[in-house]
């Protein structure tokens, strides 16, 4: 992103704070303690946080990566998948899918990751969009991919945060309608789940009330699903 | 959780002075309610949302505790959420804090992470950990008492 983008965003949101780095660290430290509203973007992130502990590999300008600083609101993590996923349908013409809770995935590969930080007043949304990488270190091969032939970062950051702003104002409810109709892995789809005492394998059964996501297991009992990684059975 | 374990949870009941307190261990949950200056803890064994194996047994009344008077310098530090209790930031890493540690207000206690939502949960008062009542990575309820803290 160059500063001619970044001035093109801010355009857009007249009123918000939106810095910019062309390296930093991780843009999650750049946003603590930052009000409701503020918005940071990078270049390149040398530590990119993932979910408890995992790391976000934040190649130099391949990627948009960048943290909102939000009002909590219920259900907050699957509204922001959504948004990311309308974010890309409409700046980039790719429609991708969504895996419980908000993974964004491209051909089974994961094309965007979404972290929530909640802390005090504030929620700190990491978001990590993978824009052009063409390769990913080893490990990620398999699980990683990017929209390869789109770059234009500003123009997918201004989606992002219009759409963001967009589904949290939602009800909990519509979200949760809109969460099912837009993930495949939502209802009848096979899935291993990391759980506290062993991985368990099922077919998923719509959300809750909550959004938690229901697996049903073959011995027909229910497990809901709170946190941890689900993923497709057999990859 | 054996019997040991719930005795332990029922003195902290009976300590605290709490009405009711919810623990939950792989995937056996225990709550125990005290009625109301009645004397003898109540505990009830609620089925899981999940098939459980068969959960611990129930202690029998003789095996409940002496009544103490209620230790109002034992706050209980309960999940504003229902997630999944992390002691550290990271796996491997060093949990938040340690039973026996002084914590300080505003002094991040653990993680509760649900879908993907990390939720510091932090000290409200000042004072020593006096126990951690869940294990790392296990699920937790709303309302589940985390930590009990006595208050200096």
């Amino acid at each position: 992103m160059t500063p001619s983008d970044i001035e093109r965003v801010r355009r857009e949101f007249p009123g918000r704070v939106i810095d910019y780095f062309g390296s930093i660290d991780s843009t999650m430290r750049a946003a603590a303690g930052r009000a409701a509203g503020y918005v940071v973007v990078a270049g390149e992130q040398t530590a990119g946080q993932g979910r408890h502990g995992h790391s976000w590999h934040s190649a130099a300008d391949s990627g948009l990566y960048c943290s909102l600083v939000l009002k909590p609101t219920p259900v907050l993590t699957l509204a922001l998948g959504l948004a990311t996923a309308d974010a890309i349908a409409q700046a980039a013409g790719v429609e991708c899918d969504l895996r419980w809770p908000n993974d964004v995935m491209l051909g089974g590969k994961k094309v965007a990751g979404i972290l929530v930080q909640l802390s005090g007043a504030t929620a700190i949304a990491g978001i990590g969009i993978n824009l052009s990488q063409t390769a990913f270190p080893a490990e990620l091969e398999a699980l990683a991919t990017s929209l390869k032939t789109y770059t234009d970062a500003a123009e997918i950051l201004i989606a992002l945060l219009r759409e963001v702003d967009r589904y949290t104002s939602e009800d909990p409810e519509d979200i949760l309608r809109l969460f099912t109709h837009a993930s495949s892995y939502a209802c009848g789809r096979r899935v291993r789940v990391d759980q506290p005492d062993g991985v368990i394998e099922g077919t998923t059964a719509g959300l809750d009330a909550s959004g938690f996501l229901i697996v049903r297991k073959d011995d027909g009992t229910d497990t809901l699903i709170v946190a941890g990684g689900v993923r497709a059975a057999g990859s | 959780m054996t019997v040991d374990e719930i005795r332990e949870l029922i003195n902290l009941a009976a300590e605290t002075g709490i009405a009711e307190l919810e623990v939950q261990r792989g995937e056996n949950r225990v709550r125990i309610r005290r009625a109301a200056f009645a004397g003898t803890p109540e505990i009830v064994l609620p089925p899981t949302y999940a098939t459980a194996p068969a959960a611990a047994p129930t202690p029998t009344p003789h095996e409940a505790p002496r009544e103490k008077p209620a230790d109002l310098n034992l706050v209980l530090v309960k999940s504003p959420i229902v997630g999944t209790f992390y002691e550290s930031p990271s796996p491997g890493a060093a949990a938040f804090v340690r039973v026996g540690e002084r914590v300080q207000p505003g002094k991040v206690l653990c993680i509760i992470e649900s879908m993907k939502l990390m939720n510091e949960i932090e000290a409200e008062t000042s004072g020593i950990i006096e126990s951690r009542l869940v294990m790392n990575g296990q699920p937790v309820e709303y309302g589940e008492a985390l930590f009990a803290v006595r208050t200096v």
